[in-house]
């Protein structure tokens, strides 16, 4: 039988590098998923997810077990996209190309609907390039990730109101953006 | 009656378990109903892409560059100065003995000899032969080359992403770059008489890099990190890496068996 997750945790802090590589191969993929919404393109991710590991090994011994393991990693996983994302905006540098994190979902529509829609999806994008790295990672868990606002409050360290108006400012940022298709979209 | 407030009016669109009152005063606002299903208008267009595959071997290769890490990480506290030296030593005693390091001369490569030709503790026979259009030793250096650039790049982005306001900690980078420069020295030459000349270029913008970096101090100032960082992006070192590396992969396939040489 598998040996589960915190039992692999546990061999880890004994010194057990297959252990750990156990966790990787379980979780890699979890944690590229997240970092990807997050970061917007599958390079920045990759190195998330190195990052988040890493972080993982050297702080293991600070694992408490009050949530899963799986959990616990996620958790460093986003701060190390935020992280990622907050260097790169002091350095003036902005995410690169990012990726189609969203779909229009008025596909199947006739061809100018599409267009349209096209060009929407280009707005929301452009949109979420737009808001700070807090805004960003606290609307990807809400809206994509279904992640409530608490435990969103636990991994920013930000109390309930302030993580409420970090997704309330993300909102309405996309709402400004999105203003001019709004009326067509009803 | 009191309007919720926009916050609230997000929270029961996603009907999180924080919007509870909201909810109750949605049954009987209609000016809020109203408020909430103009948010529901733009929130509902955003819909997610699905995540990109990253490959069936995503498991495997992200365990393959952490493995270089890890033991990074083992090399903690700070790898003593003569702890490098001693690992260039081995990496050149290791190409000599198999003939990594060649001399080139009128188009010819002196080989060190490692035939069973008898030879002398004082006289070591050399041979000289025509230089092949591909070795097995070129492919050893070749993924020595990679591996060596493949840590670079892995020290040079986590330097990029540090924040300088942050109060860094550099050792691991620090300790890192030590063992880097010294094999980045060995291999520039080496690349160099062996008419690499890309790699031998990026080996020499890599080691002002490195060398700065091995040489940094514990409490090393913000605005020298930003001026490292400034370095390594002005020159796109992250960049050149990965193309070179990917070059040389792609030039010289990497026997599975020797990647950890």
């Amino acid at each position: 039988m598998d040996p589960n997750d915190v039992e692999l945790v546990q061999r880890v802090r004994s010194g057990d590098e297959d252990a750990f590589q156990q966790l990787v191969a379980r979780h890699s993929r979890a944690l590229f998923g997240i970092a990807w919404r997050i970061t917007g393109n599958t390079a920045d991710a990759d190195d998330v997810v190195q990052e988040a590991f890493l972080r993982a090994y050297r702080r293991i011994e600070t694992y408490d077990g009050r949530a899963g393991v799986a959990t616990w990693l996620y958790r460093i996983a986003v701060n190390c996209s935020l992280d990622l994302i907050e260097s790169r905006r002091r350095r003036e540098a902005p995410l690169t190309a990012v990726d189609d994190l969203t779909r229009f979902s008025g596909e199947g529509a006739s061809p100018e609907r599409t267009a349209h829609a096209a060009e929407v999806q280009r707005a929301i994008d452009a949109a979420l390039t737009q808001l700070s790295g807090n805004e960003r990672t606290a609307f990807v868990l809400r809206h994509f990730e279904g992640v409530p606002l608490e435990e969103i409050g636990q991994i920013l360290g930000t109390r309930l109101n302030a993580t409420k108006n970090t997704i309330f400012r993300a909102v309405r940022k996309l709402r400004e953006h999105l203003q001019p298709y709004t009326g067509s979209l009803v | 009656m009191k309007h919720l407030e926009h916050e609230d009016l997000i929270l029961a669109y996603y009907d999180d378990p924080a919007a509870a009152g909201a909810r109750a005063h949605l049954g009987s606002c209609e000016a809020c109903r109203n408020e909430l299903a103009s948010i529901a208008t733009v929130l509902d267009q955003v819909t997610p892409s699905a995540t990109p595959d990253p490959g069936d071997d995503y498991e495997a290769r992200v365990w393959s560059r952490l493995q270089w890490r890890l033991r990074g990480e083992k090399r903690r506290p700070r790898v003593s100065r003569w702890l490098a030296w001693a690992s260039v030593a081995a990496v050149a005693t290791l190409g000599v003995c198999t003939g990594i390091v060649w001399k080139p001369r009128n188009g010819k490569i002196e080989v060190a000899a490692t035939s069973t030709a008898p030879a002398t503790a004082a006289q070591p026979v050399k041979t000289t032969t025509a230089a092949p259009a591909e070795t097995p030793r070129d492919r050893i250096l070749m993924v020595v080359v990679s591996d060596h650039f493949d840590e670079s790049e892995r020290v040079l982005v986590e330097l990029a992403n540090l924040n300088p306001a942050d109060g860094t900690d550099l050792r691991s980078e620090r300790a890192r770059a030590e063992s880097l420069l010294v094999s980045n020295r060995l291999y520039r030459t080496t690349a160099k008489e062996r008419g690499e000349e890309q790699v031998a270029t990026l080996l020499s913008e890599l080691e002002p890099v490195l060398l700065q970096l091995a040489h940094a101090p514990d409490d090393i100032s913000s605005d020298e990190l930003r001026k490292i960082q400034k370095r390594i992006e002005s020159r796109g070192l992250v960049f050149k890496l990965r193309v070179v590396r990917a070059g040389v992969r792609e030039t010289s396939p990497i026997p599975q068996s020797n990647t950890n040489i």
